[in-house]
């Protein structure tokens, strides 16, 4: 921030979310949002880094010369695989009945110029590749070949609409456009009119749906 | 021999001590607390609560202290035990109100390590969190960013904190 950079170690639990302090300062911030809350940096926001969240096998294929963290030894043993499992049996601390969806129902929650929508995982996953108009901008969200990652993009390129569709028959969730070209999992276009073009990726947060909902109270669902 | 009296007040005084200087500990742990809703009136109360702690705390704890070497002469013994019991629990409160114990339940990562990706031993459906900047490309993977949270990086020039 400023041009200095801030550490940060875990300070407390917020809604199921974290609040974290930076080092430099001792300004408490809250993880979700990336705002200031307390502190003399109060009001600051953090800039939300473009990244992924998909598996390792599809990540390696990208990434040749990737790099992945190692585990850190004497805390390896509580390092748990099934935690998405365990964290699924924990009480929520606010929930929406009468909403759309339960809470613990995974999204891929996203913002357009201002406007929100929670698109079900499960639908995701189904109906891959889901168009969209999100925010006045065409959004596509595409299940990357592992049929669980999950990629959102701006479907748009140079004033261009892209429309995809999958491709038929196949199994790994393959895209074509309008033209018959073929896009692959990183936005690209491998095939055809569009070759070389990539479409620009959106911030898509896989989230419970309880959680988005908390931080997104006007959100719309996608409802197919 | 003369017996030393006791003090009515000096009982008040002490318990409102002992209550109001543990309260500079509680509150802020009870609204912080897993599985409880926070607002955000409630969570600015603990917060501000908490900034004020470190230095309250030692406050109230040296006046419990004084209180009760004051009434220690002038009570029973079995009231002695309630004295006892109120400076432990302001002792308490004063150190607990300067500690992270959120710390001792996630290890944070001193500093982070890396394997490249072909000695990387993760199974190929395990989920992870990725961040390219230029040609540096990082993975950080979930069962462990669940456990640490926070992790304080450099990629590719660009500092970031990856959390979960």
């Amino acid at each position: 921030m400023g041009g200095r950079v801030l550490h940060f170690y875990l300070a407390g639990i917020n809604n199921q979310n974290f609040l974290m302090r930076d080092r430099e300062t001792g300004t408490w911030w809250q993880q979700i949002s990336g705002k200031a809350i307390y502190g003399p940096m109060k009001g600051a926001s953090l800039e939300l880094a473009p990244f992924d969240e998909l598996s390792f096998g599809l990540w390696k294929k990208e990434s040749h010369d990737g790099q992945v963290l190692a585990a850190v030894g004497r805390d390896q043993k509580k390092y748990d695989s099934k935690w998405e499992e365990e964290v699924a049996k924990l009480p929520v601390p606010v929930s929406f009945p009468g909403t759309a969806l339960k809470s613990r129902d995974v999204v891929i929650g996203l913002v357009s110029a201002g406007e929100a929508r929670a698109y079900p995982l499960d639908t995701i996953l189904k109906q891959s590749p889901i168009e969209d108009r999100l925010g006045g901008r065409p959004v596509v969200l595409v299940a990357g070949p592992d049929g669980k990652s999950v990629r959102t993009f701006l479907s748009r390129i140079e004033d261009k609409d892209i429309e995809l569709f999958r491709k038929s028959g196949s199994e790994d969730f393959a895209l074509v456009d309008a033209e018959g070209g073929e896009w692959n999992f990183k936005g690209c276009a491998v095939s055809g009119p569009e070759t070389g073009k990539c479409m620009p990726e959106l911030a898509g947060i896989k989230d419970y749906w309880f959680d988005w909902r908390n931080y997104h109270a006007d959100t719309t669902v996608y409802r197919r | 021999m003369r017996e030393l009296k006791s003090s009515g007040f000096a009982w008040i005084l002490f318990g409102m001590l002992v209550i109001a200087g543990s309260s500079l500990f509680f509150i802020p742990a009870f609204i912080i607390r897993p599985f409880r809703y926070q607002s955000a009136r409630a969570l600015g109360l603990a917060l501000l609560t908490r900034e004020y702690a470190a230095f309250w705390t030692v406050i109230a704890l040296c006046g419990t202290v004084a209180l009760a070497v004051w009434q220690w002469k002038r009570v029973r013994r079995w009231q002695r035990l309630w004295l006892a019991a109120g400076v432990l629990l302001m002792a308490g409160s004063t150190v607990m109100a300067r500690m992270n114990y959120f710390e001792w339940m996630f290890h944070p990562v001193a500093q982070p390590g890396f394997e490249a990706v072909t000695q990387a031993k993760l199974d190929a459906g395990e989920m992870i969190l990725a961040v390219s900047v230029g040609r540096d490309a990082r993975a950080y993977p979930i069962r462990e960013m669940a456990y640490h949270h926070i992790v304080n990086d450099v990629v590719g020039g660009l500092p970031v904190t990856v959390t979960y």
